[in-house]
């Protein structure tokens, strides 16, 4: 049912888009407004919940140690999954980030009987994987329609991704990648009920989101002839907040615009937050050394304690009678009063 | 041969039917025998339990088999009829499969039925045993050293 | 099938997370907490009842009061905050709970449990959740699911496995305790966290134990020590100006197989001639108050420091324990620190200061053990502990609240000669929880704990049938006091202990007579066995 809410809500935005892109009126909204106020909602959302989080006090030292700590000299300890100098946490965050070392972690190959065997698990890893960079590539890539002249750089990773030169236009591989990643995701949603039990509206959502932006370009790219160079001024323009219309108007253009703009839009307040939200879990962005460095709580308050002269007082007769020194008192002398 | 472990197949899915939809992948999936021990234990036990009832009927090691399923159904949120009925999804397997059970197996099946319910009371009347035990240790450190609450 | 008479029953359909209907049984929850604790505590709505009472007699203003709280901690408690925010429901973490394994139950899928929460965050605190509803994931706080985090709040054990695999590191332990904190605000606690507690804050321990019953318990062990080794061995309370303040989980000293453990540090601590005391009023390391609340956590924490100032110590030594070094190791010195008073432990045998524990003070005896044994201090003598065939359970909160893992193995391997490891996916980080930490180790709770502590059984009996393992080894109380009712369940025949019960059984000590038999009065192996015990080659 979320699902099929989800997959609705997506197309209604595809459709929002090719009927924008086909009329005059919808032009002039999809072009002068709707990119400035989803870019609006995203810069100023995505900050608005960083600085919360960031705002919000860590009260306590609670790094999850995944290998041995730094204690005595002579033991050797696991200097990334249980990091005790900041370095080292900033070598734990990057595999984290890059590498997404806890998905991987339960994935230590195997042999089972004589075959390797790759967890459902594993798969995970490479999907959310490939997901992730080719996306990142994908997003770099289009800087070239943003930036004028066309960096070094860009035309660099293009040359990579484009490396196999098969077809043309060239194939990226990226596109390949996202595309199967994306849905080897959602498949996975559908397929194992134990995830599809935990899956909300908001998980196909955005799911359905990339998966159209993601086909709408490729669509553009490969299938169906638009104006580049047109799109290009168009960016530019955009970009030098001195929008013009694009000179050739497709409408699966717009389509690809409305739905970027409907994930830019949503991105905030969406569990895609956890772009920003890795860099600041206390799990695991703290070195292991609360025994070494005190951790300071900025609200920490008084609390109501037994103190030992109110247990004393209520235990007097039963300390004495036991020959427990009293507070003031030698040891010897308990016995003799 | 194959058919034999054509056979333990269905029963182990007929068996595995008992548990939660959304856990079945997991536990028909999931190989590791730390990571699923479940779903491992019940595949296990359910292998060895229909070579011997279409074997050699060794008492010990259906015993030891009967024992390790039925020790987990013991403490899982079956009642008493649901613990044991895997023993009776052995039959329909067979018919599913396509085969007739012969008469011999039936009255295995019945009989293993029957050991089943011994060994699920007597896992019951040990977690009762447990408990109380605990229960006295609790009881007797708080007597023995007078420990009231306030 | 037409034979049948009883109507197969289908797993009941969790289509839905959201429906929050929950049965309580008996053997698969906990009682509730007696009021008298609540009130010994000055904690809300005391009053008389039971999970399995249609009305649970919450205050009038139950839910601003949970809402109010929830705001509160969101805005204390980043890890709140994000946790609520970033899970992407990736199902990672599925089936690294012990107790979705044990049950197969999917809403005890540590995803699920976090969403029983995180739903009435989305619905009450979140823009999409307060205009979308149920679309954008929220649900309505009601009744039903203030009883739905009753159960499965208090069927975690705050182990922190699955926060391990999790790609955002989202710590499943922090969000059940900070959902306790929410029930303990409306006064829905269950008694095996409240009692001890009201106990510990009262007399110092957790059974409730006054000072002359545990000294008597303390003298008790020393005896029984000094009749082992034919030494006189004592134990010091409350003496003021030793070296060191020993703290120890109360059941240590009133409850087996600790005892066995208490008995392993008197002899050390005898041996190398330790000046030291333990504390009549701070006698309970292990904290209950960190299963209930931060608040309690601190309350109960607090003795310490005091104690060690009071008694004007230089620093604290911490016995074998796994919620309790979870507080000190990474609670206490921000809660209860700075510990100037005290200064940084230096080994008094070895000179060794112990930088990691420069500003807290407190070491773990592990950590101290193992650097006796590494400067060669002791003299061990392993052929005394060849009846066991041993393995070793990484505690919890030792292993993945601290990284506490090869000095307790250094240790073993020091005083055991036959020792093999459980498969790496049980051990170490990874180890599987007992099923009954955090305040679930009850009696009533019993079945539960035997689902929950399957998969850590199911690794024991691998070893057991293996290498024939009889002895199970841990550095947690609630491993020691609730592993052996498991291990009689799942696999009979394999013994639990403590490290430093070895330790006691192969420390040949000055002046020592011969010894016949281990600290738990078994007959030690004979030659014969030492020779096989050595012809088996370490597996590990």
């Amino acid at each position: 049912m979320n699902a099929l809410y989800s997959l609705l809500a997506v197309l209604l935005l595809v459709l929002a888009g090719f009927a924008g892109g086909s009329t005059g009126a919808g032009r002039g909204i999809l072009t002068f407004i709707v990119p400035y106020a989803a870019f609006a909602i995203l810069l100023a959302g995505f900050c608005a919940r960083i600085l919360r989080w960031a705002w919000t006090p860590v009260p306590f030292h609670i790094p999850t140690t995944c290998g041995q700590q730094k204690s005595l000299p002579w033991i050797k300890p696991a200097s990334v999954d249980n990091p005790s100098t900041r370095g080292a946490v900033l070598v734990r965050m990057a595999m984290e980030i890059l590498l997404f070392r806890s998905l991987f972690r339960n994935n230590r190959a195997r042999l089972a009987g004589k075959r390797l065997t790759l967890s459902e698990n594993r798969y995970l890893w490479l999907g959310a994987l490939a997901f992730h960079w080719s996306l990142l590539l994908i997003v770099l890539r289009h800087l070239r329609l943003f930036i004028e002249p066309i960096p070094a750089w860009v035309d660099g990773l293009e040359r990579l991704d484009s490396f196999f030169q098969l077809g043309a236009p060239q194939l990226y591989l990226s596109d390949i990648v996202v595309l199967g990643a994306l849905a080897y995701l959602l498949l996975r949603r559908f397929r194992d009920p134990a995830v599809r039990f935990i899956s909300l509206f908001t998980d196909y959502f955005a799911l359905f989101l990339l998966l159209g932006i993601a086909v709408s370009g490729v669509l553009m790219r490969y299938f169906v002839r638009v104006d580049i160079l047109g799109i290009k001024q168009f960016a530019l323009s955009l970009a030098a907040f001195h929008p013009l219309g694009p000179n050739m108007p497709s409408p699966l253009f717009f389509t690809h615009l409305v739905l970027v703009c409907a994930l830019a839009a949503y991105f905030p307040f969406s569990k895609l937050m956890h772009m920003g939200g890795v860099f600041l879990s206390p799990t695991r962005n703290l070195a292991n050394d609360s025994r070494r460095r005190r951790h300071i709580n900025p609200w920490n308050h008084p609390v109501t304690k037994h103190t030992y002269a109110e247990w004393e007082n209520e235990f007097r007769d039963k300390l004495v009678g036991a020959g427990i020194p009293l507070e003031g008192e030698d040891a010897g002398n308990a016995h003799t009063n | 041969m194959s058919a034999d472990r054509a056979i333990v197949e269905r029963w182990v899915e007929r068996v595995l039917q008992s548990y939660p939809a959304q856990t079945l992948p997991f536990l028909r999936g999931e190989q590791d025998p730390f990571r699923n021990p479940v779903g491992h234990t019940l595949r296990e036990s359910l292998t060895i339990l229909a070579g011997e009832l279409m074997g050699k009927m060794d008492r010990q090691r259906i015993a030891q088999a009967l024992d390790a399923i039925i020790r987990m159904r013991a403490v899982q949120d079956f009642g008493p009829s649901d613990a044991v009925r895997f023993v009776f999804d052995l039959r329909t397997a067979i018919r599913e499969w396509g085969g007739a059970v012969p008469d011999s197996l039936e009255s295995r099946i019945d009989e293993l039925a029957l050991l089943a319910f011994d060994h699920y009371m007597g896992c019951r009347e040990q977690i009762f045993a447990l408990r109380i035990n605990e229960l006295r240790l609790k009881a007797r450190y708080a007597a023995s050293e007078e420990g009231e609450t306030p | 099938m037409q034979e049948t008479l009883i109507q197969i029953e289908p797993k009941p359909p969790r289509g839905d997370w959201r429906d929050p209907h929950v049965e309580f049984r008996k053997g698969s929850m906990c009682y509730s907490a007696a009021p008298k604790n609540l009130t010994y505590l000055g904690l809300p709505n005391p009053r008389v009842w039971q999970p399995t009472d249609s009305d649970w007699k919450l205050p009038p203003d139950w839910k601003k009061t949970i809402l109010a709280g929830m705001k509160e901690r969101l805005d204390k408690f980043r890890s709140f905050r994000l946790f609520m925010d970033v899970c992407v429901r990736c199902g990672a973490c599925a089936d690294k709970c012990h107790f979705y394994l044990g049950t197969a139950d999917p809403k005890n899928m540590p995803v699920a449990r976090a969403e029983l929460i995180r739903s009435v965050y989305r619905r009450y605190f979140t823009l999409s959740g307060r205009i979308f509803g149920s679309l954008a994931g929220g649900r309505e706080l009601t009744e039903d699911v203030i009883k739905e985090w009753y159960y499965y709040f208090y069927q975690c054990t705050q182990c922190r496995r699955c926060s391990v695999f999790c790609p955002y590191g989202i710590d499943t332990a922090e969000i059940t305790l900070l959902g306790r904190e929410l029930l303990t605000l409306i006064g829905c606690n269950i008694n095996w966290v409240m009692e001890p507690v009201a106990n510990c804050y009262r007399t110092g321990n957790h059974l409730g134990i006054q000072p002359h019953g545990f000294k008597d318990s303390i003298d008790f062990a020393a005896d029984e020590a000094s009749e082992i080794t034919g030494l006189k061995i004592e134990m010091p309370i409350n003496r003021k100006g030793a070296e060191i303040l020993f703290v120890m989980p109360s059941a240590d000293y009133f409850a087996t197989p600790h005892y066995y453990t208490l008995l392993g540090y008197m002899m050390l601590f005898h041996e190398i001639g330790l000046d030291y005391t333990v504390s009549a009023y701070a006698s309970e390391g292990g904290n209950f108050g960190s299963f209930a609340s931060h608040e309690l956590m601190k309350r109960l924490n607090a003795k310490i420091y005091d104690e060690a100032k009071r008694l004007g110590v230089k620093w604290i030594l911490g016995g074998e324990c796994g919620h309790m070094w979870r507080v000190l190791h990474q609670y206490m010195d921000t809660m209860n620190g700075p510990a100037d008073f005290l200064e940084v432990p230096v080994s008094p045998v070895t000179g060794t200061v112990f930088e990691n524990a420069r500003s807290t003070r407190m070491v773990h005896i592990c950590e101290f053990t193992a650097d006796l044994i590494h400067h060669g201090k002791l003299r061990l003598d392993r052929g005394r502990n060849d009846h066991w065939n041993v393995t070793y359970h990484d505690s919890c909160n030792p292993a993945r609240g601290m990284g506490l893992l090869e000095e307790p193995r250094y240790i073993l391997n020091h005083v055991a000669r036959r020792f093999h490891e459980m498969p790496e996916n049980t051990i170490r980080e990874q180890t599987f929880c007992c099923g009954s930490g955090a305040g679930l180790g009850t009696d009533e709770n019993l079945e539960i704990r035997l689902r929950g502590g399957f998969p850590r059984a199911n690794a024991v009996k691998y070893v057991k049938e293996k290498y024939g393992v009889n002895l199970l080894t841990c550095i947690c109380a609630i491993d020691k006091a609730t592993l052996p009712t498991l291990l009689e369940y799942w696999v009979p025949g394999v013994e639990v202990g403590g490290v430093h019960e070895l330790v006691g059984n192969a420390l040949v000590m000055t002046g020592e007579k011969e010894r016949t038999t281990d600290l738990r009065g078994e007959a030690l192996a004979t030659e014969s066995v030492l020779a096989s015990g050595e012809s088996e080659a370490r597996h590990a």
